[in-house]
């Protein structure tokens, strides 16, 4: 097919405004330079600019750009020399753009007449490969550094590549890694995970998937882990590789084991416990009572009986044995159902451990003075809130100073979460930098001492944090003791 | 009614029986009392008693840990084999443990929970008790 010049024309100003390649040339003995419409766009001027050499050269970016081109542009004259490189221009308008420039000596009779080129305009494309270069520093830096385990792997299962992390957790050396497949590092109860989803992957179905893995290490241990897989595509969808994310869980999960194992201990001890506290409650409870209940008898049909010597023992002996057992038996105490909580008034509780120990107050004239709102409620078991009442007033009168008039104090007040009643008195007080950790213990707990505070601070504390509170005791030797008891409000 | 004609004592504890024996002859309880070491027993005896339209015991005493048929199972027995419902059956333990209480309290068919060890004072409470509702 032949094309006439307009047509030739035509053809090239299509040609080049589809690749954005613009044309010029330099004609050496004219000193003209002259720029396609392409060109002239590139360097965003009007169609009716004429260029020069210093104008053209003057477009490239000052400095390294401008240095480089001047060069190539000198030796293209002088020397001959075709040049083809990339350089940073600053348009008409003040934009950046990337650009090639082509240039091509032509000679006639052994001398440069003049230089054509081509100029095109690559800021999109270079742009491009720039972010890319980044992105692919980024993930080099990334995977390099990376705390977990990261390594590209094969569609076919071998490594590409392992990171520092993957070499640290599993004992080898990049080198040695690429000799073992990824199944041989598998432990062999595990070899399976991944073959229902990598086909899928393989298959385009699925993208992504995670899976709790074992290895081993070099040295033969087991190494637990969190695998995470990628699947990496080209731009036809095409798999190339794959991405693992290997997150070494072993302390978690040892530490886990630990913890199961600790429990496993504790709650059949605390079944045992339970069991203890059934033998006491049915069959030593049962001996007892027919103890006591032929004690009785003998009592009964022989009222004489009383006047042997070792009659009272024996019914003193058995009496105690018998208290023993229910506090034995009330130091194991039932779990409790949030339901067994009863929304009850504390003014009235107050009221009736007080009135329950009236004969005490009367005989030692103590002074009670309660103030409590008549309105608060706090959650307890019944059964419970009267118990502990019932011990920290006790506890208060007991241990009265002698010479002055004792004085409990009750008070209540409401925090955010509980009810605080504090029970203070003026008596003997307690040396809490010695006993503070035995105050609520088990301490002397069946030793029938008369200065035992054992069981009774020991039962109000358990049956306390049973119904969801806590005590706290603030005291000073000589001066008294406050009792605080922290109760849910009701 | 002025009297108890007839207790049932269920349990198995050889020192028990021998005390309960003794303090319901010293109470006067009732005229007579038969002795059961374990729920079957009693059961069996029951329901013979039952087929010959004999009566049945007015009260009976049952202990909830034996072997064999214990207390609990011991009334499943008697609710199925629908003996009579007017006899007064009380619970008698050393258990102390509030769920065998609050269960015994649940079931309807019995009267009361003794805990042990059973007094000459409880005996004659529990007779006052039943006669008051065997007359009303």
């Amino acid at each position: 097919m032949l094309l006439n010049k307009n047509e030739v024309n035509d053809f090239l100003e299509t040609l080049e405004k589809s690749l954005i390649i613009g044309s010029w040339s330099f004609d050496i003995e004219a000193n003209t330079l002259s720029w396609s419409n392409v060109t002239k766009r590139i360097h965003e001027v009007s169609p009716s600019f004429v260029p020069d050499v210093t104008k053209g050269l003057n477009f490239y970016k000052e400095g390294l750009h401008r240095n480089r081109i001047t060069e190539l542009f000198n030796n293209a004259i002088n020397k001959g020399e075709s040049f083809d490189d990339e350089f940073i221009i600053v348009t008409a308008k003040g934009n950046e753009k990337w650009v090639r420039s082509v240039g091509f000596p032509k000679h006639k009779d052994g001398k440069c007449i003049s230089v054509q080129g081509v100029f095109q305009d690559t800021t999109e494309k270079t742009l491009i490969a720039i972010q890319t270069a980044l992105k692919e520093k980024q993930f080099r830096s990334i995977f390099q550094n990376s705390l977990t385990g990261m390594a590209l792997v094969s569609l076919e299962g071998d490594w590409l590549e392992v990171n520092h992390a993957l070499c640290n957790m599993l004992g080898y050396t990049d080198e040695e890694f690429f000799n073992i497949s990824f199944k041989d590092l598998t432990h062999p109860k595990d070899k399976y995970i991944g073959d229902e989803e990598i086909p899928l992957m393989l298959a385009g179905k699925l993208d992504h998937f995670q899976a709790e893995k074992r290895f081993i290490h070099k040295k033969g241990k087991t190494v637990y882990c969190i695998l995470s897989c990628t699947i990496v595509k080209n731009y036809n969808n095409k798999p190339l590789h794959f991405i693992f994310n290997i997150s070494d869980i072993t302390k978690i999960k040892l530490g886990k084991k630990k913890i199961k194992s600790l429990l496993d201990i504790s709650s059949k001890q605390n079944e045992r416990l339970l069991n203890f506290a059934h033998i006491v409650s049915h069959n030593l409870r049962s001996h007892v009572s027919n103890l006591e209940m032929l004690v009785q008898l003998k009592k009964e049909e022989v009222p004489k009986v009383v006047n042997d010597e070792y009659y009272p023992l024996f019914e003193t002996a058995i009496g105690n044995l018998n208290e023993t057992i229910i506090n034995l038996n009330q130091v194991v105490i039932n779990k409790i159902n949030k339901s067994d909580l009863k929304s009850l008034n504390l003014f009235n509780s107050v009221e009736k451990a007080i009135g329950n120990l009236n004969a005490l107050i009367l005989a030692d004239n103590v002074k009670v003075n309660i103030s409590i709102n008549k309105n608060i409620k706090v959650k307890a078991l019944p059964a419970y809130l009267d118990s502990i009442l019932n011990n920290l007033l006790t506890n208060a009168i007991k241990y009265k100073k002698q010479n002055i008039i004792p004085e409990i104090n009750i008070k209540a007040i409401k925090d955010k979460k509980f009810i605080i009643v504090s029970v203070n008195d003026n008596g003997l007080g307690i040396d809490l930098k010695k006993n503070k950790h035995n105050l609520f213990g088990m301490y002397k707990v069946f030793h029938k001492h008369k200065n035992s505070r054992g069981l009774g601070l020991f039962i109000t504390k358990i049956q306390l944090e049973a119904i969801g509170g806590k005590v706290e005791v603030e005291s000073k030797i000589g001066k008294g003791s406050t009792f605080k008891i922290y109760l849910k409000n009701g | 009614m002025d009297e108890i004609k007839l207790t049932c004592i269920i349990d198995d504890d050889p020192i028990y029986l021998f005390a309960i024996k003794k303090l319901l002859e010293i109470t006067n309880f009732s005229t007579n009392y038969i002795i059961f070491k374990n729920g079957l027993e009693a059961i069996n005896e029951f329901k013979k008693l039952a087929e010959e339209d004999q009566p049945l015991p007015d009260v009976v005493l049952l202990d909830l840990n034996m072997p064999i048929m214990d207390g609990w199972q011991f009334l499943k027995q008697y609710k199925i084999n629908k003996f009579n419902t007017g006899i007064s059956i009380y619970i008698t333990s050393s258990s102390i443990d509030k769920k065998d209480v609050s269960k015994a309290k649940k079931n309807k068919l019995v009267s009361g929970y003794i805990s042990k060890p059973i007094k000459k004072e409880d005996l004659s409470t529990l007779k006052t008790s039943i006669l008051k509702k065997k007359s009303s």
